[in-house]
Formats: C-alpha cells, sequence, structure tokens
C-alpha cells in the first residue's frame, strides 16, 4: 500500500512539473549518495520530519522548485544570510545531487 | 537474522550490561565504533554512523546522562523565552531508530594499544575506531577563589543542567535594586557569544522584575563577539542597566570572594547580590587519558576530525582544535557528519567525500531581537579554514531581527531531531 502510494506520487511529481530539471532523469551530473550525503548539511537546520518552525519544510518539495530557490540564493537575488551562504558553495553537480536525492524523499 | 531485526535486537539491548559483554561474539566481524560524549558532537556521530551503514557498523554511544540538557538555548530558558523542559532530550530515538547501543555510563579511561574504553562499572567495550566528544571541563583554579564549592553561590552555569535552574532562580531571587556581576570566560572557550546573550537575557528578566538593578560585566577579554551587535542591542533595549568592563579596565581579577560576593580587581572591588563565573575551560578529562590532547585542547587533522596522535581515535567538537571554526553546537554537529563519513568509509569501504564544515550561532537580545553570525569552511592541510562568512548588521529592521529569532527557533528543532531522532 505505502510503496503504492510512493510511486503514486513520483508519477504525480514527473506529470506535473514544467521545468527542465524537473525530471530528476536530466540532473546532470547528480549522485542521489552524494546528494544524501550533502543533505546532512541542511537537516541541521530544516527539520527533517518537517515539524521546524522558522525554518520552511524542505523534504517533499519539488525538484524544480527546489532549484529555483537554490539558485535565487546562489545569486543573492532571495533573501538570507544563511542560505546565501549554503548556496555560495553548491555547484551544479552538488545542487542536482540534492535535487535527486530530494525527489526520492517523501 | 534480518537486518531489521539485528538492529531492533541491538536497540532493545541498551544500556544492558549482557550486551557489554557479547558483542564480538554475537555480532561476529562487523566493525565497531565507540563514541563517548551524546551531545551536538557524539549524538550526531552515533547517529550518521549507525544511519549511513544500515548495520554494517556495530555503534555504542557512551554518555552518562538518560536526559540531554543542551547548552545551546539554555540562555533562552533563562530569559523565559523556553521552558526548562524543552532543552531536555533523550537518546530513545538513536536505540530504537538506528540501533545505536545506549550505554549510560561514564567512559572512564582509554586503552589506546589494547583498543578498548574502559567503563565506570567496570566493564569494558572494545572498538576498531573511537570518537571522544566530551565537551568541556571547567578550570575552576583559573579564578582565584572561584572553585567547585562556589559554583553554587556563583553558578558557571556552562553545562547547561541544574545550574542553569539554580542561576535562574538567583537572578529571580536577586533584591531590588541590586548587582549582579558576570565574569565571562578567557578565549578559547564553548559558546563565543554565549557569555553576552546570557547578559542580554537576564536584563530581559529585570526589565520585567527588577528595573533598577545593575549588571557589570567584568571581562578578561578587550573585546568579545557580536560585540557592536549587543552593544547597540543593549543601549537599545536596557538603556544604563548593563555596564561592560574590558580586562585593560579593570586590570585582572585578582580575587573573588563567594562568601562575601566580592570581585576584587585593579580598578575596584565590585560586590555582588547575584553572580556568575564562568571560568576558563579545556577539553573533557577522557581526552587527556586518551593521550589526543597538546596542552588544553586536542589537535585533529583538518580533513577527517582525527587526533594527530592516534589515528584510530577521532575528537568532535568543544574539545578539538578545530580552528578556525568556533566551540559551538553547530560546529560540533558538522564535524561529526564529516568524521562519520570518514570512519564509515574506512571500515567499509564506502566513499569518502570532500570534506564541507559550517556554523552559524544565533543568539538573542531581546524579544523578537534575535542576530546571527555564520561562516563556511573546508579543511586544508594546517586548519580548517574559513572561506566566507556572514554577520548581522547593526541598525537592522525589526522584521528582520524578529526573522532571525523565529530562524533560531527552527534551528533548534532542526538540530535537536538530527542529534536525538
Amino acid at each position: 500500500m505505502k510503496s503504492k502510494l510512493v510511486l503514486l506520487s513520483i508519477v504525480f511529481s514527473l506529470i506535473f512539473t514544467n521545468s527542465i530539471f524537473a525530471d530528476p532523469k536530466q540532473l546532470v551530473g547528480a549522485d542521489a549518495n552524494y546528494g544524501e550525503h550533502l543533505f546532512g548539511e541542511c537537516v541541521t537546520c530544516h527539520n527533517s520530519t518537517g515539524l521546524g518552525k522558522g525554518i520552511p519544510k524542505i523534504t517533499g518539495m519539488k525538484t524544480s522548485q527546489f532549484i529555483t530557490k537554490i539558485l535565487a540564493y546562489k545569486s543573492k537575488e532571495k533573501e538570507n544570510a544563511v542560505m546565501q551562504m549554503v548556496a555560495e558553495r553548491l555547484g551544479e553537480e552538488e545542487i542536482n545531487s540534492l535535487a535527486l536525492y530530494l525527489s526520492k524523499l517523501k | 537474522m534480518t537486518k531489521i531485526k539485528r538492529r531492533t535486537f541491538v536497540g532493545l539491548a541498551a544500556a544492558t550490561t549482557t550486551a557489554l559483554s557479547m558483542p564480538s561474539i554475537a555480532f561476529g566481524a562487523l566493525p565497531r565504533v565507540v563514541v563517548i560524549g551524546g551531545g551536538a558532537g557524539g549524538a550526531t556521530a552515533a547517529k550518521y554512523i549507525a544511519k549511513d551503514s544500515k548495520g554494517a557498523i556495530d555503534v555504542t554511544l557512551v554518555e552518562a546522562s538518560k536526559r540531554y540538557y543542551t547548552c545551546f538555548f539554555s540562555n533562552l530558558y533563562l530569559g523565559d523565552f523556553r521552558a526548562y523542559g524543552s532543552i531536555g532530550h533523550n537518546y530513545y530515538g538513536l536505540a530504537v531508530n538506528h540501533g545505536v547501543n545506549m550505554v549510560h555510563e561514564w567512559a572512564l579511561s582509554v586503552n589506546n594499544a589494547a583498543k578498548k574504553v574502559n567503563l565506570g562499572s567496570g566493564e569494558s567495550i572494545s572498538y576498531d575506531k573511537l570518537v571522544i566528544s566530551p565537551g568541556i571541563d571547567l578550570k575552576f583554579e583559573s579564578v582565584n577563589g572561584y572553585s567547585a564549592e562556589a559554583q553554587s553561590k556563583m553558578p558557571h552555569a556552562w553545562k547547561s543542567g541544574t545550574q542553569v535552574q539554580l542561576l535562574k532562580n538567583q537572578v529571580k531571587g536577586m533584591k531590588k535594586g541590586g548587582t549582579f556581576v558576570m565574569v565571562p570566560p578567557p578565549n578559547p572557550y564553548r559558546c563565543p557569544p554565549g557569555p553576552y546573550e546570557r547578559v542580554s537575557m537576564i536584563a530581559h528578566q529585570f526589565k520585567k522584575s527588577n528595573p533598577t538593578a545593575k549588571i557589570v560585566i567584568l571581562d578578561p577579554k578587550n573585546k568579545f563577539s557580536k560585540q557592536g551587535l549587543f552593544m547597540e542591542g543593549w543601549q537599545k533595549h536596557y538603556p544604563g542597566m548593563i555596564e561592560w568592563i574590558s580586562a585593560e579596565t579593570h586590570g585582572g581579577i585578582k580575587k573573588i570572594n563567594a562568601a562575601t560576593m566580592e570581585f576584587e580587581t585593579d580598578l575596584d572591588t565590585f560586590k555582588a547580590d547575584a553572580a556568575s563565573v564562568v571560568p576558563a575551560q579545556r577539553a573533557g578529562r577522557i581526552a587527556m587519558n586518551a593521550g589526543v590532547n597538546k596542552g588544553d585542547w586536542c589537535p585533529i587533522v583538518p580533513a577527517s576530525m582525527q587526533a594527530q596522535a592516534d589515528e584510530n581515535i577521532y575528537v568532535l567538537g568543544d574539545a578539538s582544535i578545530a580552528k578556525s571554526m568556533p566551540k559551538s553546537g553547530f560546529s560540533a554537529n558538522s564535524q561529526a557528519k564529516v568524521a562519520a563519513n570518514h570512519i564509515r568509509g574506512s571500515l567499509t569501504g564506502s566513499k569518502v567525500f570532500t570534506p564541507r564544515f559550517a556554523n552559524t550561532c544565533w543568539s538573542l537580545v531581546a524579544t523578537n531581537d534575535g542576530i546571527k553570525v555564520g561562516a563556511n569552511y573546508k579543511a586544508t592541510a594546517e586548519k580548517i579554514d574559513k572561506t566566507s562568512g556572514f554577520i548581522s548588521k547593526t541598525g537592522e529592521d525589526s522584521n528582520l531581527r524578529k526573522a532571525t529569532y523565529e530562524e533560531s527557533i527552527g534551528w533548534y528543532s532542526g538540530i535537536t531531531s538530527d542529534m536525538f531522532s
């Protein structure tokens, strides 16, 4: 039952996303293991169970949404000193690996 | 036996001496990691090694306390922004969710040659890799007249728990219009902005219920973390209440007297109605026993957090010399993930990624007035080098300060979930 739901949600997210980045298969240089490792840096602040207040939940975020936000912090269009610093040292391989790993999380 | 069953069994066996005496037989050739200290460094390391190795490494965490009160946010408890219970955490998640074998005992000594940790009960545990994350010990003798006996009159409250409860009680009970004396520690010490956030939270209490009270800071330093930001906030929220006196101004604290509550300096003798004295610090004693220290702290290999003195031992958090990272819970959590990845790689051959370190320290100056400082770091041959950073600015908009405070609440929820669940 649970695995069917997961599968459904993956199919759903693939159909309804509209960016070139949306399909995790097209994430250049992406490595889910590397993404999982890098995700360790995120969960120091972003509560992995999604109960955090004051810092948004990132699990369950659409791939395209995640990439758009990270790039906006990287270019400093989006304000937040901590996130700008986090995004600053993420290259394409890191961003895509995180996106791939996040797309596999519920 | 399936992996799940085995891990469940380890969790259920937590804290029994049976589990200690049988592992090499019961778990065969599984490599063993022992972690000493269940704080931001040790709990994180134990969790990530167990979680990421998926049962391929046997992980034991030795931590005397069954309930752990975080040092970070203990100042918010002082200011009535947190309930005491909300900064306490247990190890249920590590044992049940990740199969970490919890041993609630003191680690007394390390036998490096035999690769064993000797426990207070007389049992010993073998390791292939040992993580030492003991936090700090206090050098009471660094302040003339201060001692373990004097700590109930002038709480240091630098290891959270009962001392913080006592300090809060003394702050709330201080006579009207009285003087509170704060003695911060000399560098390097746990939580650089901590003493000044503490002063802010005590001032916040006085503003509510004892508005003519004064706070005198007798600092052994001539400058401090986030100084401009704190000074601005004190002027704004608590005008005339707080006096910071630098070392070059008071000329050094010659002697304190816990019975008369007097602080003797070159400048004057200060009489306190309540006080907090935070002495100089050093790495927790077990690090000295393991011989991985050089003086008060433990030199590490920046890329892995291995002790320079013993490649089978890793030292995390406050006990390490992780220059240029500050001694903070965030730093320890970050270092733990680097060490966990390296340990797993060396024991199971899994991929070791380029180490990435980060830190952010939030402080609360007054209601909805949060400030922060943070940096990214990378490992070089000599040190953990800062690559970029930020700090809140003076004169910031009140909405941004409120958002920064709310962000700190989110961070607390995040890091404690990362450590304990």
